[in-house]
């Protein structure tokens, strides 16, 4: 695969599917990596950072445990076919120039605190005014309005009021008195920009036939509530609230387990394979288990009666966690596998980085960072678009690394006005 | 840009998805999720189905009301996860069933299937046969492991394709087996990415005519979700399995080395404390995010003065003795309920919030509340039924859940007949012949009457 290079823009090579689409991005953490999706998927994505670059740019891990806000793996992993320019709009001059670029515009996607830019003379209706088509999508904790507008969040934060850590934790039997867990990753920002974007390319598919923008309120935390699955219609319909399960889904009733450890000291998830077997998938696991002399009771005619194998669940659990603790765990996942039991090995980077599953589909993408003459492995499109790609087409961009050929070639600011705005600080 | 939806139904711009069809082949969880949400955008989705290999959520008996009649359209996780469908029930394994789809097809927009990879070929409805009767068609699959790659076979739910994905191992506490996901989080997420892919494959067919094949990976999705955990692997050659990791609620577990965990900027305080009645539920988590703000923080803890001790006053003294400051933090919480406890802080510059349960997000969460999280809609079975909306407003468009789930093969006589011309000599037929319900399986009531036969007392 040729490597991403940042001379790589949306009109080299094959074109993506938001191809034409440009987008200036005043976010950091909150709705990031909307703006990457976009840029992967074809935009100009144009960053727009204060001049000295972006908080986010302070976020490790650092390249070599180095802090530089150049070296943040953080800002690299989230702001990747983007170009950067550095603007200062809280001072008049860099207001102005904004303004000019929201004139070529089709979006802008912002996450400053409600009523931040109209406080500017930077809101919607002064940016649409002389460009109708523009649709401005703002992604804030709480959206713009509503009795907790104003309090200030974090991805836990969200974890929290979202109700993502009301399911995940532990039994307890397994860890006693364990508090509720926040999954990592940064999640609340993810799921916020998932909505963000799915909001984003409505307004578009509305201007395609319309030509009208329009402006957009997202709120994290309606993001982040909308995401436990069954949890809210377990309550609706029955009043219960789900307890926390170890590796299982939270519910309200005691449950199978179905994430065990292996002989090697991993973990594997049997997702529901203990409790929603058929007569005739049991003697599938039952025959692979017996050939390792681990099948117990199982190859016993009575578990061919629906019935029993309904009430069997727990002691089914009980089997398949005596023979996975005697069995490798590449070997009990891709065994399972091979007879179609979904199981799913608990796999770290470790084991993730060099799959040839994901080889095959080009998901390990090499990205040159030419300043370092280095080249290094992003992970790729979760998705292959076979008439429009997705793909990364350069590293995120260095502190205003593209104010020349932004604010210059294209906005058409001469050098003079350009060294200006240098010298006051705008840029 | 080329536009030409002649076989569309008339274009009305209040939603912004008006005049879109999309044609549901999903089940359970990830896929239907996909379609509620085009659906809840404005555009018609027509859930495909078959009563002998139902979808799995109008069976979850876990989400029937009390008092309910159980059965396949009685189940609240069915209802929200389908929520203003169409519902049409066609047998594809019958000649006649396979011809009436692709009848449907070649006046829709978009396929959308969460099948094993494949198994859309094997019927007859693969990409490339689907592109001669519908050229410019939007397909997206959404398999566990995609439809290409060696593995592609491989079969997924949630829970597996979180593990795969390192998502479960980013989730719990240091030297205790993973937490996890307390619920099928790449089903949410995959259901997003279903959506995105549509959308984004109709943009591009909007600005050039061209359909084409969305090939998504469940797996493949959770995978950059780790945020920059690939990045610290293949820049840094990080190993994942190391002391301290993952630390729980904590940025970096006390006595460990301090690294980033991959959810944002290195903090302490960074936890979740008990708060008043010590119910399951009765937690709230506090994050300082900078020096000011723990010294907001300080405060607030008061009369104890322990927190004014110095060695709390730096971001790696805090971090130092985090054990000591979590424990005196928590004697605070305890004595507070977690709405007040996060509304005290929130007004002192503390970020903090509630842990909400399902229960919480419903009946106490105020935010949701003010902006309309749920929306009361008449439902055959569940009668006036909560439905989650969008967390978003779009000033121009309207965005709302149009109605209620489809009961299984609500609507195949309209679809049939009106849509696409079928008589109702050659609809009755069908029924008669397996096409549109099985032989054997007795008809609802609602089927019955949906074509003009006698309903049975």
């Amino acid at each position: 695969m040729t490597a991403a290079t940042p001379g790589n823009g949306p009109g080299s090579g094959p074109v993506g599917p938001l191809a034409g689409v440009r987008v200036l991005e005043l976010t950091g953490e909150h709705a990031q990596f909307c703006g990457k999706l976009m840029a992967d998927l074809g935009a100009d994505v144009i960053k727009i950072e204060p001049p000295g670059g972006q908080e986010t740019r302070n976020v490790g891990p650092f390249l070599d445990d180095q802090p530089h806000p150049e070296r943040s793996l953080y800002f690299w992993h989230y702001n990747t076919s983007k170009r950067g320019v550095t603007l200062d709009i809280t001072k008049p001059e860099g207001r102005e120039v904004f303004r000019k670029l929201a004139a070529t515009a089709g979006l802008v996607l912002e996450s400053f605190p409600a009523g931040y830019l109209p406080g500017l003379g930077l809101g919607y209706e002064s940016l649409s005014e002389n460009n109708p088509g523009l649709i401005m999508c703002s992604v804030t904790p709480f959206g713009q309005d509503g009795p907790w507008r104003d309090y200030q969040t974090s991805d836990l934060l969200h974890l929290a009021a979202g109700g993502q850590m009301a399911s995940s934790g532990y039994d307890p039997e397994d860890v006693p008195d364990a508090p509720p867990i926040a999954p990592g990753g940064g999640n609340a920002w993810h799921i916020a920009s998932h909505y963000a974007y799915i909001a984003i390319l409505a307004a578009l598919y509305h201007r395609d036939f319309t030509g009208e923008g329009q402006y957009i309120d997202v709120s994290a935390h309606e993001a982040c509530s909308l995401t436990t699955e069954g949890a809210i219609a377990i309550y609706l319909s029955t009043g219960e609230v789900v307890r926390r399960h170890t590796g299982r889904h939270a519910s309200p009733d005691e449950s199978p387990v179905i994430q065990h450890a292996t002989k090697d000291g991993g973990y594997i998830n049997t997702t529901r394979s203990g409790s929603n077997l058929t007569t005739r998938r049991v003697k599938v696991l039952a025959e692979w288990m017996d050939s390792h002399g681990l099948a117990q009771d199982l190859l016993d005619e009575k578990y061919q009666d629906p019935a029993v194998v309904e009430e069997s669940g727990q002691h089914f659990a009980q089997v398949l966690k005596n023979f996975f603790a005697n069995m490798p765990l590449v070997e009990a996942y891709e065994g399972g596998q091979e007879l179609n039991f979904p199981w799913g090995a608990v796999r770290t980077m470790d084991e993730i980085v060099g799959d040839p599953h994901l080889e095959d589909r080009e998901f390990f993408v090499p990205v040159e960072h030419p300043e370092l003459g280095r080249e290094f492995t992003y992970p790729g499109p979760a998705a292959i678009y076979n008439a429009s790609p997705w793909r990364i087409y350069r590293r995120a961009p260095l502190i205003g690394e593209h104010n020349d050929e932004v604010l210059g070639g294209e906005l058409g600011l001469s050098k003079v006005e350009l060294a200006a705005l240098k010298k006051s600080g705008a840029i | 840009m080329q536009v030409d939806h002649n076989q569309s139904p008339k274009r009305r711009k209040d939603q912004p998805l008006e005049g879109v069809r999309v044609v549901d082949f999903t089940w359970v969880r990830a896929g239907p999720w996909a379609a509620r949400w085009l659906a809840t955008l404005g555009a018609e989705v027509i859930k495909v189905e078959w009563p002998e290999n139902m979808d799995m959520l109008r069976l979850n008996r876990f989400t029937v009301p009390p008092g309910v009649e159980p059965g396949p359209n009685s189940t609240g996780q069915f209802a929200d996860t389908n929520a203003g469908k169409l519902g049409l029930t066609v047998n594809v394994r019958h000649p006649k069933g396979l011809e009436a789809i692709k009848d449907l097809i070649s006046v829709s927009d978009v396929v959308i299937e969460n099948f094993s990879s494949r198994i859309m070929s094997r019927w007859g409805l693969g990409y490339e046969e689907l592109r001669k009767i519908r050229p410019d068609v939007v397909y997206v699959s959404m398999a566990g492991f995609g439809q290409t790659g060696r593995q592609h076979y491989f079969g997924t739910m949630g829970p597996a394709a979180q593990a795969l994905s390192g998502l479960t191992h980013l989730s719990g506490l240091p030297g205790e087996p993973p937490a996890g996901w307390g619920w099928s989080y790449l089903d949410d997420t995959g259901g997003m990415y279903g959506a995105m892919c549509a959308l984004t494959a109709l943009r591009h067919r909007n600005h050039t005519g061209q359909g084409q094949h969305v090939d998504l990976s469940q797996m493949i999705t959770g995978i950059t979700l780790t945020g920059s955990a690939f990045l610290d692997k293949t820049v840094n050659g990080r190993e994942s399995r190391r002391e301290g990791y993952p630390p729980g609620n904590r940025t970096v577990w006390p006595g460990a080395p301090v690294m980033n965990n991959y959810r944002g900027p290195i903090a302490a305080p960074h936890n979740a404390f008990r708060t008043l009645g010590g119910g399951y539920n009765d937690w709230c988590v506090i994050a300082c995010l900078s020096d000011e703000e723990w010294t907001r923080l300080a405060g607030l803890l008061g009369s104890s003065g322990w927190a004014k001790d110095s060695k709390f006053a730096t971001l790696e003294g805090r971090l130092e003795h985090q054990d000591e400051m979590d424990r005196c933090i928590e004697e605070w919480t305890a004595t507070l309920g977690k709405y007040d406890l996060a509304d005290v802080c929130q007004a002192a510059g503390v970020r903090a919030m509630p842990v909400q349960s399902s229960e919480d997000r419903v009946e106490n969460d105020p935010q949701l509340r003010f902006r309309g999280m749920f929306t009361e809609v008449k439902h055959p079975m569940l009668g006036d039924w909560k439905f989650q909306g969008a967390p978003f407003r779009l000033d121009g468009n309207k965005v709302a859940v149009k109605g209620p789930p489809p009961m299984i093969g609500e609507h195949t006589a309209k679809i049939m007949g009106e849509l696409l011309g079928v008589s109702r000599e050659d609809l009755l037929q069908g029924y008669e012949d397996g096409v549109y319900w099985p032989e054997t399986t007795p008809r609802f009531d609602y089927v019955q009457r949906a074509i003009g036969q006698e309903v049975e007392r």
